[in-house]
């Protein structure tokens, strides 16, 4: 479904370039639960905005069910984004102006028809567990409910990929399980999720893993490791 | 509960952020608009009124038999408030109009014309002052009908008089006049002056008049026809009246005829006067291009400001020209409702003073407020260059934030 090929993404910084992301390799299969570990500034958030189409890559490709995204126009990117792709930032990233049922809607007014739908929202936010904060403004909801309600916003177009960034970053450990839970449930109906984390409480949780370092992928984990999750999370909080 | 959410809500989300920063956008537009408005205002409703103005200021020099100067001196030249010549005052003096063409052939003379006193009358009935009767030239007349309260559809006709704001009598109302019936057609504005309580005919029904007092009253001083009082005289706009006045003399005896100029001393005032719409419109300009570079900061800070929320909606599909419609959009609301706020406190503020009279003046006896539909097209044209130039201060902020990185904006957040 996701195919990286040799990705390379290298900033300028002065005189110098800086490779955030250096000739990394990655396949996601439909259905998979995808969790990339690694450290700050390891380049896996990189990663995830060029898997997004948020950012192009210097060098390599992107493909995503074989187009290759990275050679898309603008306007294509964001139709991308807004159709395909359903992304969770690191905080909430709701707009603070509109209630938590508009942020859920907003998605909605850059898709096809333009328009957004309440009952269709509202079902969301029914399924993530905030129904009755709907009409809330996000200054006056809870991390967890923000959360919630960015999860219910990433869905709304119907995407077949969910992207995460962090999105337990915030959280006390009670919230992490249930937006963790939330994400299972998700994968269990068939949403692919890429999902990047330093957290390695959350491996038990994926079917892939893998870990970044220095901008490199420096380990692809088999999901059978998944099950053995305590004494993988074990040797990961060692890891560089 | 299927209502659709609209980009409509995402642009007033945007416009209610932050209300006080918003507020005072709305204020630098509604200066604009007031600046521009006022402007516009006051140059149409004082147009009228400043040509108005100084065309009531009457005449420059006034020519008069040359005993007139011994019998008024200090002469009361017209009303104070225009502090020039109206009207000859009434006195028994009298020349031939013969010099009216020795007058016409002078040099730098832009209006001319006799005035004749009849006589004063107490006419309880039409005023409760003694009633003042001239006789003036309707075709020529330049001191006494810029005076009336409206316009005149044409020129004064046999039959017809002119009378001051405190004779009794409406237009087209009769009046009488020692027997004689006579057609109200028009009606001085005040004066604060005898002319207040003046009657005007046509110079020939006031010969006529004159030869019924006579065999009505014996006492009556003869009036021959052909006889006039006086003559106003308006030096052209580039002539220097005194030296017209001194031409209109030399031709006469001083024995015969006095030319008396007028106090020029609201001179300058009139021209300052008639360069008051061109400085109006002079600050509007100004205002107009101060202000752009003023609003293109504050859109250039707001969406600065917003760039975390603006990358957000990028990252969550906006295409770029949506980015774009939306801070234009944005703008043309705040620039509307400033525009449409400024006007209408100008409007407000222009209704007060005119009702409260602070448009009374020297020069511009009221401020006439410019017609509905001409207020409607001044109000339209402020509200739409105020727009213009949100829409323009709005252009380069906008085109920014549709080309802001989306991926940016998230490593931001938080």
């Amino acid at each position: 479904m996701i195919v990286v090929n040799g990705v390379t993404k290298a900033f300028s910084t002065g005189s110098s370039e800086v490779r955030a992301v250096d000739n990394v390799d990655l396949r996601v299969q439909q259905g998979d639960f995808v969790l990339i570990l690694g450290r700050s500034g390891s380049g896996k958030s990189t990663l995830l905005g060029m898997l997004a189409g948020l950012l192009r890559p210097t060098t390599g490709t992107v493909r995503i069910r074989g187009m290759d995204i990275s050679t898309l126009s603008d306007d294509k990117m964001a139709e991308l984004r807004s159709q395909d792709i359903g992304f969770v930032f690191q905080f909430s990233g709701l707009i603070p102006t509109v209630t938590a049922l508009e942020n859920v809607m907003i998605p909605m007014l850059f898709s096809a028809d333009g328009s957004g739908n309440r009952a269709k929202a509202l079902d969301l936010l029914k399924q993530v567990g905030v129904a009755d904060r709907a009409d809330a403004y996000p200054g006056t909801l809870s991390s967890g409910e923000m959360k919630r309600v960015a999860i219910a916003r990433a869905l709304i177009n119907g995407p077949s990929i969910l992207i995460a960034d962090e999105p337990t970053g915030d959280l006390d450990v009670d919230t992490e399980s249930e937006i963790m839970a939330l994400f299972r449930q998700l994968n269990s109906e068939g949403i692919t999720i890429v999902m990047v984390t330093h957290n390695p409480d959350l491996i038990p949780c994926a079917t892939k893993i893998y870990r970044m370092s220095h901008g490199r992928m420096v380990e692809n984990l088999d999901s059978t490791l998944c099950l053995k999750g305590p004494k993988i999370r074990d040797e990961y909080k060692d890891q560089p | 509960m299927n209502r659709k959410m609209h980009i409509f809500t995402l642009i007033m989300a945007g416009v209610r952020n932050r209300p006080g920063r918003n507020l005072a956008t709305i204020f630098c537009f509604a200066f604009i608009a007031a600046n521009i408005f006022s402007a516009q205002y006051l140059v149409a409703g004082g147009e009228g009124n400043v040509d108005q103005g100084i065309s009531r200021m009457g005449a420059d020099i006034i020519v008069v038999p040359a005993q007139y100067e011994v019998l008024f001196k200090g002469i009361q030249m017209g009303p104070v408030k225009a502090n020039g010549i109206l009207r000859v005052e009434p006195s028994n003096l009298r020349v031939s109009n013969d010099i009216l063409d020795k007058i016409g052939k002078v040099k730098g003379i832009s209006n001319m014309s006799p005035q004749l006193f009849v006589a004063t009358h107490t006419i309880p009935e039409l005023s409760s002052s003694p009633v003042d009767i001239y006789g003036i030239d309707p075709a020529t007349d330049f001191t006494i009908q810029p005076w009336l309260q409206r316009p005149p559809d044409r020129i004064l006709g046999p039959g017809e008089v002119i009378i001051g704001s405190d004779i009794a009598g409406d237009l087209s109302s009769k009046i009488s006049v020692s027997g004689h019936q006579y057609t109200v057609a028009g009606k001085l504005d005040p004066t604060r002056s005898a002319i207040d309580h003046s009657i005007f005919l046509p110079m020939d029904d006031a010969y006529t008049l004159a030869a019924a007092e006579e065999i009505n009253s014996p006492s009556s001083s003869h009036i021959d026809k052909g006889s006039i009082s006086a003559v106003l005289v308006k030096a052209g706009p580039d002539a220097d009246p005194e030296m017209v006045g001194a031409r209109i003399q030399q031709p006469f005896s001083l024995a015969y005829i006095r030319v008396i100029g007028r106090n020029f001393a609201l001179e300058p005032v009139s021209r300052e006067v008639q360069g008051l719409p061109n400085l109006l419109n002079m600050i509007s300009v100004i205002v107009i291009l101060a202000s752009l570079p003023l609003i293109a900061l504050i859109a250039a800070m707001v969406t600065h400001e917003r760039q975390r929320e603006i990358g957000l909606l990028r990252a969550l599909g906006a295409k770029r020209k949506v980015i774009f419609s939306l801070v234009m959009a944005e703008s043309l609301i705040l620039s509307t409702v400033g525009g449409i706020t400024g006007v209408g406190i100008s409007l407000t503020v222009f209704i007060l003073a005119h009702t409260l009279g602070f448009f009374r003046t020297a020069l511009l006896d009221s401020f006439r407020m410019p017609d509905p539909g001409a207020t409607v097209l001044m109000a339209m044209l402020a509200v739409v260059v105020v727009i213009a130039i949100g829409s323009i201060a709005a252009l380069w902020p906008a085109y920014q934030s549709s080309m802001m990185n989306p991926y940016d904006a998230i490593r931001n957040e938080g």
